[in-house]
C-alpha cells in the first residue's frame, strides 16, 4: 500500500501543523475530514498490514511452485523455483513489501510467458492467485 | 485583505477594465487536488458576481494543461450546454505565482459524492437522463465547428485506442511505486484486443463522472466541470468512464443514476452512435486502468512530498485496489 503508513503520519502532522485553516473554513474542515479518514484506514492498516503480504508472498510461492514444472524457460524455471522455496525471515512491513515486490515481479514474468505460450492452465491460476490479492487489498470505509 | 486576494484584485481590475473591482470572500474549496480552487465574489460596475479561481498546483495529480480546460469551457459553453462561462486565462506566472483560470460560479448547487450509495435521491433519474444526454451531445459535436479541431489526441480513427493506451501506460511507468502485476496484465489484454475502429472523432471529456457535476435543488444539471484532462478521441472513452463501477459508490445504477441500458440507450439517442458492447467492454477495460494510473500518480505525488493533499494518499490506498478488484475480476473471470 503506497504511500506507507509513516509517510501518511508525518504528512498528516505537517499538514495539520501547518495551518490548513489558512484558507478558510470549509477547506480546513474538508482537510481535515480527510486527513481523519485516512487515521482510520491507517489504523485498520496497522492490525492487518504484515497479515496481508505475508499471506500474499505465501501464495504467491505456493503458485510458483505449482507453475515451475511446466516452464521450459530454464532462468524463468529457475527463478519459480528458488523464489518457491524462499521464505519471509522478518515480519517486519518494509521486509515483507521487499519481498512482496520481488515476488510480484516474478509474477508478471510468469504471466507473460503463460501468455505466450498459451499455457492456459497457469493463466488460469495466476489469474485466481491475483483475484484473491486484489481483494484482500481492497479498503473498507465501514466500521 | 490576504495577499492572494489583493493580487487577484489588482489582477481583475485590470483584465475587466474595473478600476472600482473589489475582490471579497476569497476560500478554497475543498477537493480538486490537480487545481487550486478558490470562490470569490467580484464587485464591480453596480455588479456583485460569484467568481471560481483554478490555480495551479505546485504539482498536480496528473500534468494537464489549464489551457485545454479553459478552451473547453469556452467551446461547450458556446454550444449551450451546462458549463460555466470562463471569464480569463492567465498563463503567466506574474500576476498569481502560477498561471489560473477565472469562470462563473454556479451557485445553490450540489454535487454527488461517489462515496454515497444514493447520491442523488429523488432526482436520480431525472440527473441521469441529463447527464448521459449532455455527454452524447459532447460526442455528437464535430471538434472543428466548436473550435478544438486542433486539441491534444489522435486523430485516426485506427489508432485511438492504442494512443491511450500507450499515454497510460507512460503514466505507469513514471509513477509506479511497486509492482502492479493487475495493471500489468490489463495494459497487455488491451493491446493484444483492440476495439473496432472508433465510429468517430469527438471531444472526449476526459473525466465525465458523478462528483465532477454540480445539479440543483430542483434535479437539474447546471455545470459539467473538471474539462481538465480533454482530448480528441473516442467518445466511447467518455461512457467508458462514466459507467465504471467506482462512480456507482455500490448502487447498481451506473453512476448511481439509471440502469445501464437506460443509459447507454440515452447516450446513443444523443450523440448518433452506437453503444457496441464489444467496443464498449474495451472502453471500460480502459476505464478501470487510466483510473488505476491516476491513482498511481496521486500516490507518487504524495509520498514524494510533491503535494500532501490526503485525497492523494486516499487515492493511492481505497480507489487504487478498488480499481485493481474490478480489472482482476474483470479479467480473470472464469479463474
Amino acid at each position: 500500500m503506497s504511500p506507507e503508513i509513516p509517510t501518511i503520519l508525518q504528512f498528516s502532522l505537517q499538514r495539520l501543523a501547518g495551518g490548513v485553516g489558512e484558507h478558510g473554513a470549509a477547506f480546513a474542515a474538508g482537510q481535515v475530514g480527510l486527513i481523519g479518514m485516512m487515521m482510520t484506514l491507517s489504523a485498520k492498516e496497522y492490525e492487518r498490514g504484515a497479515d496481508i503480504r505475508h499471506t500474499e508472498n505465501e501464495d504467491m510461492r505456493a503458485l510458483f511452485g505449482e507453475l515451475a514444472g511446466g516452464v521450459g524457460d530454464a532462468a524463468l524455471k529457475a527463478r519459480l523455483e528458488e523464489a518457491a522455496g524462499s521464505k519471509d525471515e522478518s515480519l517486519r512491513i518494509s521486509a515483507l513489501n521487499a519481498n512482496n515486490y520481488a515476488l510480484r515481479r516474478l509474477l508478471t514474468d510468469a504471466q507473460i510467458y503463460a501468455e505466450d505460450h498459451g499455457a492456459q492452465d497457469a493463466q488460469t491460476r495466476i489469474w485466481a492467485v491475483l483475484k484473491a490479492l486484489a481483494a484482500r487489498r481492497l479498503v473498507s470505509l465501514g466500521p | 485583505m490576504s495577499d492572494l486576494s489583493q493580487r487577484l484584485q489588482d489582477y481583475l481590475r485590470t483584465r475587466l477594465s474595473a478600476p472600482d473591482l473589489v475582490v471579497a470572500g476569497l476560500a478554497r474549496i475543498p477537493g480538486g487536488a490537480s487545481r487550486e480552487t478558490y470562490r470569490f465574489r467580484a464587485r464591480y460596475a453596480g455588479r456583485d458576481r460569484g467568481l471560481i479561481l483554478r490555480r495551479d498546483p505546485p504539482a498536480s495529480l496528473i500534468e494537464t494543461e489549464r489551457t485545454t480546460e479553459y478552451r473547453a469551457y469556452e467551446a461547450f459553453h458556446g454550444l449551450g450546454l451546462p458549463v460555466p462561462e470562463p471569464i480569463a486565462l492567465e498563463l503567466s506566472e506574474g500576476p498569481l505565482e502560477r498561471p489560473f483560470f477565472i469562470m462563473e460560479e454556479v451557485e445553490d448547487c450540489q454535487t454527488g459524492s461517489i462515496m454515497s450509495p444514493d447520491p442523488f435521491g429523488p432526482h436520480a433519474a431525472k440527473i441521469g437522463q441529463q447527464f448521459f444526454t449532455v455527454m452524447g451531445k459532447i460526442a455528437a459535436a464535430d471538434p472543428r465547428d466548436v473550435g478544438l479541431g486542433d486539441f491534444e489526441g489522435e486523430q485516426d480513427i485506427h489508432a485511438v485506442a492504442a494512443h491511450e493506451v500507450a499515454r497510460w501506460e507512460k503514466v505507469v511507468e513514471e509513477d509506479e511505486i511497486e509492482p502492479q502485476p493487475i495493471v500489468r496484465a490489463a495494459i497487455r489484454w488491451l493491446k493484444k484486443n483492440p476495439p473496432p475502429p472508433a465510429q468517430k472523432i469527438s471531444v472526449v471529456h476526459g473525466d465525465y463522472r458523478t462528483g465532477n457535476f454540480l445539479y440543483d435543488a430542483g434535479g437539474d444539471i447546471r455545470a459539467i466541470l473538471d474539462w481538465e484532462m480533454a482530448h480528441l478521441g473516442d467518445p466511447l472513452e467518455d461512457l467508458g468512464w462514466a459507467i465504471d463501477p467506482l462512480w456507482s459508490g455500490g448502487n447498481p445504477l451506473v453512476g448511481g443514476m439509471l440502469p445501464r441500458d437506460e443509459a447507454l440507450a440515452l447516450w446513443e439517442k444523443a450523440s448518433g452512435l452506437k453503444a457496441e458492447p464489444v467496443a464498449l467492454h474495451w472502453w471500460e477495460i480502459f476505464a478501470s486502468l487510466k483510473g488505476a494510473a491516476i491513482w498511481m500518480s496521486a500516490a507518487r505525488e504524495y509520498a514524494e512530498g510533491r503535494n500532501t493533499d490526503p485525497i492523494n494518499a486516499f487515492s493511492g490506498w481505497y480507489t487504487l485496489a478498488f480499481h485493481n478488484h474490478v480489472l482482476a475480476q474483470k479479467l480473470g473471470a472464469g479463474s
